[in-house]
């Protein structure tokens, strides 16, 4: 087995203009909140929010780019959003193997990413598999 | 524990893993009686078992499993 418990993986992502727009052109969720700087701001937000599940991109990629070894397929995901994200937030991701089963070939990692000033926008646990 | 014990809280983690209330296990019952027992969630099923025993299987074990009964008698053998 390539992973052991608390083997520790660290990146970081960007939330550009591409990915956003490249988000609402692919899924269409135009919702105010994420598209009408009023609107945010009037619910309470800095500026319009990024999509939650931006973040879920980022995690895929991490798990089929990032990992040791391609072979690998997600089993299931969790994801909790702390707090907001915003365009051309820098977000620091770390993931830690919290779980190895060797009897069938899956491991389990806590995840959570934080923004510039180190607070916690997201966190999760994922379980993959190895093929 | 005892094997009739473990096999209670083996229905339980199986009703709790295929979110099938109905499940009633026995010795003998098979993947083919189990709906939704594939082998996606036989992955999810060895992991909470392992977990709720705080054990560990080896592939060769898993592989020889014939029935819920060995799989029990696995779980038995590993001194929990």
């Amino acid at each position: 087995m390539i992973f052991k418990v608390d083997d520790k993986f660290e990146r970081s992502f960007i939330v550009s203009n591409k990915i956003y727009e490249g988000f609402l052109s692919i899924f269409n969720d135009n919702n105010p909140l994420h598209t009408d700087q009023q609107f945010a701001i009037m619910n309470g937000f800095r500026e319009k929010v990024m999509h939650g599940n931006i973040l879920n991109g980022f995690v895929s990629y991490f798990i089929g780019e990032c990992l040791p070894i391609k072979n690998v397929i997600i089993h299931k995901q969790e994801i909790k959003f702390n707090n907001p994200v915003y365009l051309n937030d820098n977000l620091f991701f770390e993931a830690i193997v919290t779980d190895v089963f060797e009897s069938v070939n899956a491991v389990e990692f806590k995840f959570n990413f934080k923004n510039e000033a180190l607070k916690m926008v997201a966190k999760g646990e994922i379980q993959i598999g190895i093929l | 524990m005892q094997k009739e014990e473990i096999l209670r809280s083996v229905n339980n983690i199986f009703i709790d893993t295929l979110d099938n209330e109905e499940i009633i296990l026995t010795y003998d019952t098979t993947a083919d009686d189990v709906e939704d027992w594939d082998s996606l969630n036989h992955i999810q099923l060895v992991v909470a078992v392992e977990k709720k025993f705080k054990i560990r299987f080896t592939s060769q074990e898993i592989l020889g499993w014939n029935n819920v009964g060995e799989m029990i008698d696995c779980i038995l053998k590993k001194d929990i």
